[in-house]
């Protein structure tokens, strides 16, 4: 098996994610890139304690993950691999081997303009999508398994709130 | 029409405790759609109808964010559907399901809408929020839940004042028997559930044997019968 | 002891809060999604909640403590609606302790998460499909309306009411500390053991509940749940990607559709 699902999640480990797409993926692990939690111990210790005993979660820092990526993707279980912003992603993308990305929610914060009912994003990270397409990402919005998958420029199109 | 009033009013309550207030899942298919058929005089065809919506609803887990089906208010009106039809039984419970799994379609957009102005009134109000004004903390707090609880009110009346003059010709005109209907009906809601059962549990260790040993258990039951 | 505890020790000795006040926020969290919205989640219902709570602090409501505790616990939040209480107790026992609100925000930050992850498991995922289950078994073994409804709504509150006053007394008790509670056997394997007797449950209400929903007809019945077990595992094989309860929906409006025009 491989990843199963690249997402971007800026709530990181939670409901969606572990019983919403780990459930009917049969997910046992999930890779947490996120350089503030990789640095955090008890942090890494409270998303340990959001996941049942049998799943496992593994924590890189963005610089860490990028070469290991390959050898989750020979893993015999399938996984997640789970970043809390958009930069991050980027990163992964860029050292290859990531072709599809979901977005599954970044939240309102000031500056940012909604696109759909989970997604707000600022100019830059609306660039920052858009250049994850351009290194041959396949990228779309989908919080869980049976939302549509709405492509990345029709997001972007609608501007405001859809699906 | 003299149970529309009270029938939105209990649509009002149970629509509520989907998401607001107090989540005690009173709004659960199997409890909505019992008690609006009793409020309309037969206990039993509700009771059918929240059965069989209640193996559809078991697939459908209320995560915070996503969007999923309305069950309080929509339970009502396919209740109190089926049960004011009870005269001409070939099809009422099918079309009290039919009735409610709509109005649950509508209702999920409705709580979509809900949050929209919620977040909308907030937005108003940022500047207050920004200053620590607890009126307006709990101001938006009371209005959301008025909201939410007019919603669903208005959901109710009006499916049930749109459904119910649909469903009664429905009901006239129906040929199939009353067994084969209520075979398809629920023959589809067990496969919803199964589906489901499997879907939510089968990761955890030995789960597939459990429902295995279940279903010979529960095929032994009625074999004994 | 967990290395969140090892961060973030309880402050001691614990805020006098009275029993009144208890009431009070317990009250307010059964309505905490009450202004559930896209931006800031249920984040206006922990400031809404936590509000009798805070009037404790030093000075009280007309303070620019108060004001700002209040503009901090009413932004972003999201967790599962049942298991914010663990969050409520904490962050009123951080508030009412003067911890920094640097520390208060971040613990805000990354307790929603696991509180949403856990209690969506333990809950959505778990206790409240089991209590329909065995409702749905009593259902099939010929319970009368009102028993079947009263053994459904009984038993999931006993767990939903336990499990919101067990969060807000843990929170409390533990304040920052409390991500060791998470560590709790009943929230780390309970699922596991919901999810095995669900299991076994499923299996015996499905059927059970047709026969009674189908009348006596054997014949009829095997067809049923034959075709029921084929279309559930044509669901299994997309994944969750097909809404089975839409399914449904345009099954039985294509039935009926047939039955009055035929």
């Amino acid at each position: 098996m491989t990843l199963v699902l690249n997402r971007i999640d800026d709530r990181l480990i939670h409901g969606q994610v572990v019983v919403g797409w780990g459930q009917p993926l049969d997910v046992r692990f999930i890779v947490l890139v996120d350089d503030a939690v990789a640095a955090s111990d008890w942090e890494k210790e409270l998303y340990r304690m959001g996941v049942p005993p049998e799943m496992e979660v593994r924590f890189h820092s963005a610089a860490e993950a990028a070469p290991l990526l390959d050898v989750y993707r020979t893993e015999s279980h399938p996984g997640i691999l789970l970043t809390g912003d958009i930069a991050t992603m980027r990163e992964l993308v860029l050292h290859g081997g990531v072709r599809e990305v979901n977005v599954g929610g970044i939240h309102h914060r000031a500056g940012r303009r909604q696109y759909l009912r989970y997604v707000f994003l600022t100019a830059d990270e609306q660039r920052a999508l858009r250049e994850v397409a351009a290194l041959g990402a396949l990228v779309t919005a989908q919080d869980v398994p049976a939302a549509r998958a709405v492509p990345l420029e029709e997001m972007l199109a609608s501007g405001e709130v859809a699906s | 029409m003299r149970e529309l009033l009270p029938l939105s009013m209990l649509g009002g309550i149970l629509g509520l405790d989907v998401v607001c207030f107090p989540q005690m899942m009173i709004s659960r298919p199997l409890v909505g759609a019992t008690v609006a058929g009793a409020f309309v005089g037969d206990a039993t065809t509700g009771l059918m109808v929240g059965v069989t919506l209640e193996l559809i609803a078991l697939a459908t887990l209320p995560f915070g964010a996503s969007r999923y089906p309305e069950w309080g208010s929509a339970a009502v009106v396919g209740g109190a559907i089926a049960a004011a039809l009870r005269v001409s039984p070939a099809g009422t419970i099918t079309i009290g399901v039919l009735a409610t799994l709509a109005t649950a379609w509508v209702g999920g957009w409705t709580l979509v809408k809900l949050r929209q102005w919620n977040a909308w009134l907030a937005r108003r109000k940022r500047g207050a929020l920004e200053a620590g004004a607890r009126g307006t903390v709990v101001g938006l707090q009371l209005i959301g839940l008025t909201s939410d609880l007019l919603r669903a009110m208005a959901l109710t009346a009006v499916a049930y004042a749109l459904l119910f003059p649909v469903a009664r010709p429905t009901v006239a005109l129906w040929s199939f028997s009353q067994t084969l209907s209520r075979a398809v009906t629920v023959g589809a809601a067990c496969a919803v559930a199964a589906a489901a059962a499997w879907t939510i549990f089968h990761s955890a260790r030995g789960a597939r044997w459990y429902f295995a040993g279940g279903l010979v258990i529960g095929l032994l039951l009625l074999a004994l019968r | 002891m967990t290395a969140a505890a090892r961060s973030y020790p309880a402050p001691d000795p614990a805020p006098h809060v009275s029993a009144l006040t208890w009431v009070s926020v317990f009250i307010r969290m059964l309505a905490i999604q009450g202004s559930w919205n896209y931006e800031t989640l249920l984040g206006n219902g922990v400031g809404f909640a936590l509000e009798p709570a805070l009037r404790r602090l030093p000075g009280g409501v007309h303070t620019d403590a108060f004001k700002a505790a209040m503009t901090r616990e009413s932004a972003y939040f999201n967790a599962h609606p049942y298991l914010a209480s663990v969050a409520v107790g904490a962050l009123a026992r951080a508030e009412l302790s003067g911890v920094p609100p640097e520390r208060i925000e971040r613990f805000r930050t990354a307790i929603c998460g696991p509180l949403g992850s856990v209690g969506d498991r333990l809950v959505w995922a778990g206790w409240l499909p089991l209590s329909s289950l065995v409702a749905l078994v009593t259902f099939g073994l010929g319970a009368r309306p009102l028993a079947v409804v009263l053994t459904f709504v009984l038993m999931y509150n006993v767990g939903h009411f336990g499990l919101r006053i067990w969060g807000l007394h843990v929170g409390w008790t533990r304040g920052l500390a409390v991500a060791s509670a998470l560590a709790n056997p009943v929230l780390r394997n309970g699922p596991a053991y919901i999810a095995r007797a669900a299991a076994a449950l499923a299996g015996v209400a499905i059927p059970l509940a047709a026969a009674r929903v189908v009348g006596r007809d054997g014949l009829l019945l095997d067809f049923v749940l034959a075709a029921s077990a084929l279309i559930a595992v044509a669901l299994v094989r997309v994944h969750g990607r097909v809404e089975g309860w839409k399914l449904v929906l345009v099954l039985i409006a294509l039935f009926a559709l047939v039955s009055v025009i035929r």
